[in-house]
């Protein structure tokens, strides 16, 4: 058995400071005056935990302060990991390597905007005006809600860092049951800070529902790992790996454990149609948590989706996965759905969950790619590589969006496409931005989102178009004689023409329809300089030095799991 | 009008644009590091015009500080001068560090595989990237565009921000003008001719917009369709020649190609023929964009546009392009550097289309009254004879007379300078005197603004306004002389070695190109008529309308483009002249070099060959004496009593009036007259055959498009909403339904899986 002692804890950084970020939000709301006399004496020995609190620590701007800062330093510490490469084993149930730490970064990076967003859309309330007349019942409740506002401040943080710590320890986790608890840990977080708004009758179903059908497919999945226990009689990644690659014919606990798991994590990705959940769940949930939802948890649904269907039951070159068909089928459904679906709503929050769901069908195609077992190591890598790099862009665009979306929120004026109208008289810097992001999405050079997507495609492109009969007269011949991939590629392309409509809507809106409501926007400094800061790295990372390095960085992520 | 202000501290903002060198150079850069800021820094400020503009419409301090976005476009238009200045000594004066020519890629973007047309993956990469390519011949254009558009804005300022009919869409123009710009200074810079194609055809799209400006006039409307859509004419057979050259070379890169152009991609030496198709298609293109015969009938309506316009894009800009691309032909043809032999016809027709274009325009811009299309004519006029010296020069090379070509090319080349600094002024002059007559016009007849009978451009109008625009009539004297070629002046210098080449092939080597010699020379006597009479009309003799007394030199920012031409027109031919600048720009030599001062004028007005003295001496009796003196005769005379014009100008007024005078209402009635009024009915014959066969076609495609195209579209637009709608119907809100379409998912992953296994 491993001693604790061989635990290195300098690779859990990043986990380490948000568990310490988690102590101190419980600990400093409670600091008090409290002193407990000891048995049989006089004395008194403060212990600080209880009585009447310090005015200092009642101050509602702390969970905050302490959410930033946490993620803050998770963030760069996962960026000095990512910098020195610290790679390592921790026990026999952890692995941290280039993968892990950049999808770390992916998280805490999407958490810390959550946090910068919550500090505008959910303001803790300053020395609040507590009404002075104790009789009447209306003052009385007034009371009673500010208190609750501020005390529900650390509820949503430390719901925050659990989501944080979650996302990062399931990355890292090389053993089955350790990466269902890590992900249930940000599931659950995540389907109460869906439902946090709790008098809006919209979050509390939101959250409800999400809940249910996220339970129901934690169970599916948790019963296709049992399976694959009563298989394999280990849940360790490797041994199941290799109990794998020597089977000689399809175990059918094997084969239905690993098809239930899928259903666990095409929930967590919002794939069709497990995703029928989601637009209800971004519309009800506040922007900044549509946000982590359509970035971080997404990104960690993929991550546990490559775990099982990248490394467990990789395919052989020259050999189709047994999975391939099902996965290219749902990632066409997928991408169609999603698009399709967003071509009418009304709702912005509702449309980019839409977009999402279309996203997260491209990058199912990815994954079919490599499950056609048509491609060498390299070309794998290379689309590993494609999807790893969108990943983490998105959290710029995507993300960013919702921070738009949420300095709208506060105004009332996300429910509909007509907030979005005449923002550019408003606020010419926010909706440029805006526009950005929704370009970025649709996949225009020269931002990031065009990068990845034709990433994505060339290497399902280079993958499938060997396959066409090099002997064909004419482009039907060869086009009959083509690898099913190759239509992956080919759907890609048309759903990307067809999310143009949507996308390029927002902007038209923006530029040419006249305001509904007059005035400029709030002013709300970080989250504004947060927004230009997406838009800036949203062009940096499609073009230029910065965008080669971070796929060097994908790259090295993307062998590193394999 | 009112008080003339003084409106310079608009521009304190842009000083900090003169640290932008200096602060470069500390940090390391070398110039040519600094060249994509030539064009990236307008193509940026593109956008922000637009989107300012668009949102503080109509705002006071956008309006009065920020001029609707021209001090925007000048500090654009300014850090592209800076920098192509500082590239341009750098050159003549810096470190060899880029030597004859050089290149450098600075950007590269995609390395992608590609599919071959056996559905293979190529194993090589391609390279989508931009780079700069620069030589003498990039340098002298870019100094002339960058220059020119900067002096062009400037003057704009003045001149479209004092006109109510502008107001609240001026930051429109200055977004155009400045992308227009940004494609000429890029088109300029490119290394390819991918990339010059692209930046050539930013330049149409601009150019139909900005002639198309007043759109709300139909004329307006209709110039700026006949101009994208001639132009376009030429385009598609440049992008032809294009595919035909990637076709021999694999490549369209200057680097590549001017390697070696004997040689293609396959190793074999390239067909001569194939390669005579490609030149002359991408000739065609040439010529659609620099109006030559026969695509040239869309510049004269082009004048539609506001005057700053024309200068930008007849004189400055835009027909240089064409030019350029010509000019991009010599490594084909310079059988010295592996040009390929057997290229000769090229050089001929480029040489017959350039002599034929320049007498019919000089020939239409006898009969024209309004100021601007003389000058109209006078530009297609004036880019033939560029053309001629560079089809000379073309034959010259693949004949193996090195001299010679190197010649006529670089007096063809000089010759663009000249005409394009004296015409852009020109433009601007004749903006001025329109701008001013209009102003007078509407200040006395402020009751009946509307008044349509009174057009500002016509000359006719005009009259005895030297004595009331005297900067206008002094640049407008020197700019007409330029042009005209009179001794000493500007053009004189570069006119001379065109046409004396041009007679030297036809008398020692080739008879055919007698016909574009006599006629380019028979065009510079004409010259000397219309501008003279252009001149006299406007500016001697008595007004011809009252409007005339009350025309005052008062907008601001006007003035000083004019002065600085003015000085530069007047001197810089000559001062160009004395440091050789023609052997310069044909790459015989690396840098200036200064000569003596007797043996420059020597060299020019007594050559030691005799053929070429006789020319020369020819031309300037044609050019200089005949035709001025014709045109005072009919249009010249003194000034109206107890008005003066200032000493400079004074005195070709008075001589104007010492020739007696000449009725010429019976020549003006006859049919030759007439026909020339008509332009020659060029516009009349196409129009007739389009309206035979490209309409008919037109209407049918229109159908095509309607209802098959436009049907699918809707079909599938409408199919589209449908079975969204549909999409989302499944998207009930109940979770029940949900965890049904889960487990429907489920079943189906376990189907598939199981049909597979």
């Amino acid at each position: 058995m491993n001693s604790l002692s061989d635990i290195s804890l300098e690779l859990l950084i990043p986990e380490s400071i948000m568990i310490i970020g988690i102590l101190t939000m419980i600990l400093i709301p409670n600091l008090g005056d409290a002193k407990i006399r000891i048995p049989l004496t006089n004395t008194s020995v403060p212990v600080f935990i209880g009585g009447t609190r310090f005015t200092q620590v009642n101050n509602p701007f702390i969970p905050s302060i302490v959410a930033i800062i946490t993620f803050t330093l998770s963030f760069f510490m996962s960026l000095i990991m990512l910098q020195g490469a610290k790679n390592g084993e921790i026990g026999q149930i952890m692995e941290v390597n280039q993968f892990t730490t950049l999808f770390s970064l992916i998280f805490t990076s999407a958490l810390l905007m959550t946090s910068i967003a919550t500090f505008y859309r959910m303001p803790p309330k300053q020395n609040p005006e507590i009404p002075q007349d104790k009789d009447t019942e209306s003052s009385a409740s007034a009371k009673i809600r500010i208190l609750m506002n501020n005390r529900r401040q650390v509820d949503f943080y430390i719901l925050l860092l659990m989501v944080g710590l979650g996302m990062c320890l399931m990355s890292k986790s090389t053993h089955l049951f350790l990466l269902f608890v890590c992900l249930e840990l940000a599931s659950l977080s995540s389907y109460v800070l869906v439902g946090f708004y709790k008098e809006s009758d919209i979050g509390g179903e939101a959250g409800t529902k999400y809940f249910i059908v996220g339970s129901v497919a934690s169970a599916i999945g948790i019963y296709g790992m049992s399976l694959l226990y009563l298989w394999n009689g280990n849940l360790q990644i490797d041994s199941l790996t290799s109990s794998w690659s020597t089977m000689e014919n399809l175990d059918p606990f094997a084969g239905i454990g690993v098809g239930l798991m899928l259903v666990a994590f095409g929930f967590k990705v919002g794939a069709a149609p497990f995703h029928l959940a989601t637009p209800d769940a971004y519309s009800g949930a506040s922007s900044p948590i549509a946000g982590l939802l359509a970035t971080a948890s997404k990104a960690m649904g993929f991550v546990a989706i490559m775990k099982i269907l990248l490394i467990i039951t990789s395919p052989e070159e020259g050999v189709e996965a047994y999975w391939f068909i099902a996965i290219a089928l749902i990632s066409v459904i997928t991408m169609t759905w999603g698009n399709f679906a967003a071509l009418t709503s009304v709702n912005p929050k509702r449309m980019l969950a839409y977009s999402s769901v279309a996203h997260a069908g491209y990058m199912l195609a990815a994954i079919a790619a490599i499950g056609s077992g048509l491609g060498d190591y390299n070309s794998n890598v290379l689309i590993i590589t494609a999807l790893i790099f969108h990943l983490t862009i998105l959290v710029l665009f995507k993300f960013g969006a919702f921070l738009v979306l949420t300095l709208l929120e506060n105004e009332g004026l996300t429910h509909n496409m007509d907030g979005l109208k005449g923002l550019t008289r408003r606020d010419p810097v926010i909706a440029i931005s805006m526009f950005i992001f929704m370009l970025s999405l649709a996949g225009i050079p020269p931002l990031s989102g065009f990068l990845s997507k034709l990433l994505m495609i060339n290497g399902i492109v280079n993958v499938s178009a060997g396959t066409g009969s090099v002997s064909s007269a004419t482009v039907l011949t060869w086009m009959t004689s083509v690898n099913v991939v190759f239509w992956l590629a080919l759907s890609i392309v048309i759903n990307s023409a067809i999310s143009l409509f949507y996308y390029l809507r927002v902007g038209l809106l923006m530029f040419f329809e006249e305001p509904v409501v007059e005035g400029p926007l709030a002013k709300s400094i970080y989250l504004r300089i947060t927004i230009i800061a997406c838009a800036i790295f949203t062009l940096l990372l499609g073009i230029g030095p910065l965008s080669e390095s971070l796929l060097e960085i994908a790259n090295e992520a993307a062998q590193s799991l394999l | 009008m009112g008080e003339m202000k003084h409106e310079y501290p608009l521009l304190y903002p842009l000083l900090p644009i003169l640290l932008l060198v200096p602060i470069l150079k500390l940090a390391g850069w070398e110039s040519i590091d600094a060249a994509f800021l030539v064009v990236t820094i307008p193509l940026l400020i593109f956008p922000t015009i637009l989107i300012i503009g668009q949102i503080y419409n109509k705002n006071q301090v956008w309006k009065n500080k920020w001029k609707e976005g021209g001090i925007l476009a000048l500090g654009a238009l300014a850090v592209s001068l800076t920098i192509a200045l500082w590239i341009l000594f750098d050159y003549l004066y810096g470190d060899s560090h880029f030597s004859n020519q050089s290149t450098i890629t600075w950007f590269e973007w995609i390395t992608f595989d590609f599919l071959q047309s056996d559905y293979t993956i190529s194993q090589e990469s391609r390279i989508i990237g931009v780079g700069v390519w620069i030589d003498q011949v990039t340098l002298m254009i870019l100094f002339v565009a960058t220059f020119l558009c900067f002096l062009i804005c400037w003057f704009s300022m003045g001149y479209m921000n004092t006109d109510p009919i502008n107001e609240d869409r001026n930051h429109r123009f200055y977004a155009e003008f400045v992308l227009f710009s940004m494609g000429m200074f890029g088109m300029v810079l490119a290394d390819s001719f991918l990339w010059l194609f692209i930046f050539w055809e930013i330049m149409g799209l601009c150019s139909y917009l900005l002639i198309g400006f007043y759109y709300w006039k139909v004329s307006a409307a209709y110039a700026a369709k006949k101009a994208f859509l001639t132009t376009r004419i030429g385009d598609v057979f440049l992008m032809v020649g294009l595919f035909i050259l990637y076709d021999i070379y694999g490549s369209l890169d200057f680097e590549v190609i001017f390697d070696d152009p004997s040689t293609g991609v396959t190793g074999a030496l390239v067909d001569s023929n194939q390669l005579f198709w490609a030149l002359l298609l991408l000739f065609v293109g040439a010529v659609g964009k620099s109006a030559q015969f026969p695509l040239h009938v869309w510049l004269p309506d082009a004048m539609e546009g506001p005057t700053p316009v024309s200068a930008l894009i007849h004189a400055a800009t835009m027909v240089n392009a064409g030019l350029y691309l010509v000019a991009r032909m010599v490594p084909f043809v310079d059988i010295h550097h592996h040009g390929v032999p057997g290229l000769e016809n090229l050089g001929i027709i480029i040489a017959l289309i350039g002599g034929i274009t320049a007498f019919m325009a000089a020939l239409i811009a006898f009969v024209q009254n309004d100021i601007k299309k003389v000058l109209a004519y006078s530009t297609m006029s004036q880019l033939a004879y560029i053309f001629t010296g560079l089809g000379v020069a073309l034959w010259f090379y693949n004949t193996d007379h090195h001299h010679a070509a190197m010649i006529a090319f670089g007096a063809s080349m000089f010759h663009l300078f000249n005409h394009a600094m004296a015409k852009g002024m020109l433009f601007m002059a004749s903006g001025s005197v329109i701008h001013e007559v209009h102003h007078a016009h509407d200040h006395i007849h402020q009751d009946n603004h509307q008044d349509h009978n009174f057009d500002p451009q016509d000359m006719r109008n005009m009259g005895g306004l030297a004595a009331k625009m005297p900067i206008t009539a002094t640049a407008m004297m020197f700019g007409s002389m330029s042009i005209i070629g009179v001794p000493l002046i500007g053009g004189f210098w570069s006119k001379e070695g065109i046409i004396a080449e041009t007679w030297k092939a036809a008398i020692e080597y080739e008879p055919i190109m007698i016909i574009p010699a006599i006629l380019i020379l028979a065009t510079a006597g004409m010259t000397g008529f219309y501008m003279s009479r252009m001149w006299f009309m406007t500016f001697a003799g008595e007004p011809k309308n009252d409007v005339v007394n009350h025309v005052h030199e008062a907008t601001p920012w006007i003035r000083e483009p004019l002065l600085i031409l003015t000085v530069i027109t007047a001197i810089g031919g000559f001062g160009l002249a004395l440091f050789d600048i023609i052997h310069f720009l044909s790459a015989d030599i690396d840098h200036l070099k200064m000569h003596g001062f007797v043996y420059t004028l020597e060299h020019a007005f007594l050559p030691s060959d005799m053929n070429t003295r006789l020319v020369g001496w020819t031309t300037i009796l044609l050019s200089f004496i005949i035709g001025p003196i014709i045109a005072a005769r009919i249009h010249g005379g003194k000034l109206k009593e107890g008005t003066k014009a200032i000493a400079l100008i004074s005195w070709l007024v008075s001589l104007s009036g010492k020739f007696g005078h000449q009725n010429v209402e019976n020549i003006s009635k006859s049919q030759f007259s007439e026909a020339l009024q008509n332009r020659l009915y060029f516009d009349d014959a196409y129009e007739y055959v389009i309206s035979k066969t490209v309409i008919p076609f037109a209407n049918l495609s229109a159908w095509f498009d309607r209802t098959i195209i436009d049907g699918i579209i809707k079909q599938v637009e409408s199919k589209s909403v449908s079975s969204s709608l549909q999409v989302r119907k499944i998207t009930t809100g109940s979770a029940r339904d949900y965890i049904l379409m889960a487990a429907v998912g489920m079943i189906s992953i376990f189907i598939l899986i199981w049909g597979v296994s």
